[in-house]
């Protein structure tokens, strides 16, 4: 392969590189001693120069120079016209035509940039277009012998702005994604390798990105706290300096939740006797992260896409748009693309909202990292009580055998793990908790587990009348429970079809979702009426 | 192909230029590693580019490995051409360097060549025009070739410049030359140039000469060129018996009065004359390979430098001839070539 040809671009130094007497020779110039040395050959020099009669006199005289100090080189003059060479908008502009328009081939040639002549807003835009690889180019630094006796060229440094070659810089980048990667596990360390790979990306889009991210998962899969340490990351990068807000859009149902999000002006409806902000407003130049997105009435859903696409929205009552900028993260434990199937879910929203998605899985899913969310749970408690509290060993072992079992069904996730820690800690005298304390706990757990199923039972039984409910296998409850949740969510016997039937649907396996259902129903004697009615 | 470590001995680019040198003559390929290892800037520096494509060019030569802070290069020559050349050397290197590179093929090449060398023409660190012109290319003519030069402009470090031309009439065989006796000095001179530089320095040099040398006024010449050549100053000191030159030089530099630049020539000139022998240490450099294709000879020189050793090594790389060198009395030794 025959090596590439080198090209400099650089600026006629005025100042540095005047002098038209013999004795120029005696003084450094750094446009002529960028040729002048051993270790560099440079093939092209492309000099830059006003259009000044000075200007073209002195650059034609380095031309000459350069000739007879390195006859490898061709210098090939430009000229650049700045009416105002320290106006950064016009430098910038210029530079960044002579940029576009430069027939560059980087395949044959290798080019650097020479930082050292110029006006300083030349140089910064010089760097800025090296930056942005509008030169596709590295710097070329200069500076004269270190001893006034030396007429020599002096030296000359190269830099590379693409900082992933420098070793050192890499692994302090490294290390700062690692800081990163950790806060965002709150300085857990999970072994959960899907979970670990879901927070490594995070990571890279929280610092590279300011567009909305979705976190979808269970109840208690860890949301809020993710999206809090998000927060922290990016404020902690300098991308944020507002604060976070938090809000579950199913606490803002009814009249009060487009005011609730967007303000309102006083007097707007009766009770608004103040002016109120609204959350994102309060969120502005901060974090927004508003769970269960997919709850969000279709008004509010309207208002809070104009609000992210314009970052401007209409507070209630107010004929005047008010500003907010602000970052989005959304949660949901539900599969939005169902609900805009069933128009419960605007698409252009989803279609703004899904570009960074993320899939949190819940606790059994990632059983592996119960250990480490154990210990964690207790440094929390510990920290924010001052009490130290520890498992004896046995008291240990029995704990993570039973929570690690198929039998452990944590239901709530992250939140039923640091309820069961927070009572165990609390009820630990002398700070050890112990095997009978554990033993109580496991018990309280299953309980509180078949509570959720007496609960299903109770709506059931309330459904069905207690005779016929005596008559469902146990087999059958639970999903005939959701089955009714669904219907009654759902607006019509086919839009309850559609979500049950989702993914049959999209296999297209399915020719009827509404018969299927009705027919399922049948089976315990339940029509549509009778789910609405009761 | 012919395999050399340029980490031993001197390992400077000397190696390289006299294994070109050698390989044009020969027409041995030659392989070179570790250019220049352990040095600050290793590898072929641009000096040394520019004798590897003169040499590329006279000897239609395949080459790989010559690119700036290359630690290793192959040239494989095909033939040698002679013809017209024009070198152009940036004035880190030296168009003398570059000519000591090309000329010992093209002395006995099947046709006559012109060169033309523009660039650094008296540059420290290399034999200026004139040593070459007047001590060394006389004792090629006895050999053989009729070798002319012509110095048309002087170039200085840094600004450069100069030019110069040789005309080559090769022969098929150069003759065998002994130059063990030095004769009685009968041609003294000493020449300062100033280019762009007060012509007092000129004077105060030459007066520095008179006094520690006692050379008649008669010998010393100022010259003063138009400011346009400099900046430069040069003092050049030539000796001559009537078998063998020597010519010693002091360069003018920033901050270095023109005092010290004469006793720097005034130094090298002493350590000649006091000697005794009659090829001082630069021309026993430039001898070595014609002397040695011409398979048989001697010459006296100084005890010989690590420099001077390690290229009669890579001589002997590259040529069919035994070379001895004895050590003599009176510090000086004895370089024969062809010895049985």
């Amino acid at each position: 392969m025959p090596a590439k040809r080198t090209v400099i671009f650089g600026f006629l130094g005025t100042k540095l590189d005047e002098g038209h007497a013999a004795d120029r020779w005696d003084r450094w110039r750094p446009t002529v001693a960028l040729c002048q040395h051993e270790d560099l050959l440079v093939h092209r020099l492309e000099l830059l120069h006003g259009s000044k009669p000075s200007d073209v006199s002195l650059s034609s005289l380095i031309e000459r120079d350069i000739a007879h100090v390195s006859p490898e080189t061709t210098v090939h003059r430009s000229v650049v016209d700045l009416e105002n060479p320290w106006d950064f908008q016009q430098v910038y502009g210029v530079l960044h035509a002579f940029a576009r328009a430069y027939p560059f081939a980087p395949e044959k040639e290798d080019y650097l940039v020479h930082i050292t002549t110029g006006t300083h807003v030349a140089q910064i835009c010089l760097f800025l277009l090296t930056e942005s690889r509008h030169f596709p180019a590295r710097l070329i630094q200069t500076s004269p012998p270190k001893r006034r006796a030396d007429i020599g060229p002096g030296q000359f440094a190269i830099i590379d702005l693409d900082l992933s070659r420098y070793d050192q810089i890499a692994s302090r980048y490294q290390e700062e994604h690692r800081e990163g990667v950790s806060l965002l596990k709150s300085g857990i360390e999970t072994r959960n390798a899907e979970f670990n790979r879901q927070i490594e990306e995070i990571e890279k889009v929280a610092i590279a990105s300011k567009a909305p991210i979705l976190l979808m998962g269970p109840t208690g899969a860890g949301k809020s706290q993710l999206a809090r340490r998000i927060w922290e990351l990016k404020k902690q990068r300098h991308q944020l300096d507002g604060p976070f807000v938090e809000v579950n859009s199913a606490t803002l149902r009814g009249d009060t939740a487009a005011s609730s999000l967007f303000g309102h002006k006083r007097g707007a409806f009766t009770g608004a006797v103040v002016d109120r902000p609204g959350l994102l407003r309060s969120a502005d130049r901060g974090l927004l992260f508003l769970d269960e997105i997919g709850e969000l009435g279709a008004d509010e859903q309207a208002m809070l896409l104009r609000a992210l696409e314009e970052k401007r929205f209409l507070p209630v009552g107010s004929d005047r748009e008010v500003e907010s900028d602000f970052q989005l993260i959304a949660g949901t434990n539900r599969d939005l693309g169902v609900s805009v199937a069933d128009g419960r879910f605007r698409e252009d929203l989803l279609a703004r909202i899904n570009l960074w998605t993320f899939r949190l899985p819940g606790l059994r899913d990632r059983i592996e990292d119960l250990r480490p969310n154990l210990d964690f749970e207790l440094d929390k408690f510990s920290r924010a009580t001052g009490k130290r509290v520890s498992f004896n060993k046995e008291a240990r072992e029995r704990y993570v055998d039973f929570a690690t079992s198929a039998s452990a069904d944590w239901r709530g996730n992250f939140r039923d793990l640091n309820a069961s820690i927070t009572r165990l800690a609390t009820l630990a005298t002398g700070g050890r908790i112990t095997v009978v304390l554990v033993d109580e706990e496991i018990e309280r757990l299953r309980s509180s587990w078949r509570r959720r199923d007496a609960a299903i039972d109770g709506s059931l039984t309330e459904l069905l009348g207690a005779a016929r409910f005596a008559e469902v296998d146990r087999f059958d409850r639970v999903q005939l429970a959701d089955v009714v949740q669904v219907c009654r969510e759902s607006r019509s016997l086919s839009e309850a079809g559609r979500v049950l039937f989702a993914i049959s649907r999209a296999k297209k396996s399915t020719a009827n979702d509404a018969d299927r259902l009705r027919k399922y129903l049948a089976r315990f004697d339940l029509t549509w009426d009778a789910i609405h009615s009761s | 192909m012919i395999e050399l470590d340029g980490s031993v001995g001197e390992g400077g680019g000397q190696i390289l230029r006299t294994a070109l040198g050698l390989s044009l003559v020969t027409g041995s390929p030659f392989r070179i590693a570790n250019v220049r290892a352990g040095r600050e800037r290793p590898g072929l520096m641009r000096q040394h580019l520019t004798a590897v494509e003169a040499a590329t060019k006279v000897g239609d030569a395949r080459v790989t490995g010559a690119g700036i802070g290359s630690m290793e290069l192959t040239f494989e020559p095909k033939a040698v051409r002679p013809g017209r050349y024009s070198f152009a050397v940036g004035t880190a290197g030296s168009t003398t360097l570059v000519l000591q590179t090309v000329l010992p093929a093209l002395l006995t090449a099947s046709g006559s060549s012109t060169l033309e060398l523009s660039g650094g023409t008296h540059n420290p660190f290399a034999p200026p025009f004139d040593f070459i012109d007047r001590v060394f290319l006389p004792i090629v003519r006895r050999m053989g070739p009729q070798v002319r030069a012509h110095l048309e402009r002087p170039g200085f470090y840094p600004a450069g410049g100069g030019r110069f031309t040789v005309e080559v009439e090769p022969v098929r065989t150069l003759s065998p030359i002994e130059i063990l006796e030095r004769g009685d000095i009968v041609e003294r001179r000493a020449t300062a140039i100033v280019a762009g530089v007060p012509e007092s320095v000129a004077e105060r040099e030459l007066r520095v000469v008179e006094r520690k040398l006692g050379w008649d006024p008669s010998c010393l010449v100022k010259t003063v060129l138009p400011p346009a050549f400099g900046p430069g100053n040069v003092l050049m000191l030539e000796v001559h018996s009537s078998v063998v030159g020597e010519l010693c030089t002091g360069f003018g530099e920033r901050d270095v009065r023109a005092e010290g630049v004469a006793h720097h020539a005034i130094d090298e000139m002493r350590h000649y004359l006091g000697s005794q022998v009659p090829v001082g240490v630069h021309l026993a450099d430039q001898l070595l390979i014609p002397v040695a294709m011409a398979g048989a000879g001697a010459f006296r020189t100084m005890p010989l430098s690590r420099h001077a050793r390690t290229n009669v090594d890579v001589v002997n790389r590259f040529l069919q001839v035994d070379v001895a060198v004895s050590e003599e009395p009176n510090r000086s030794c004895v370089v024969k070539f062809g010895v049985e």
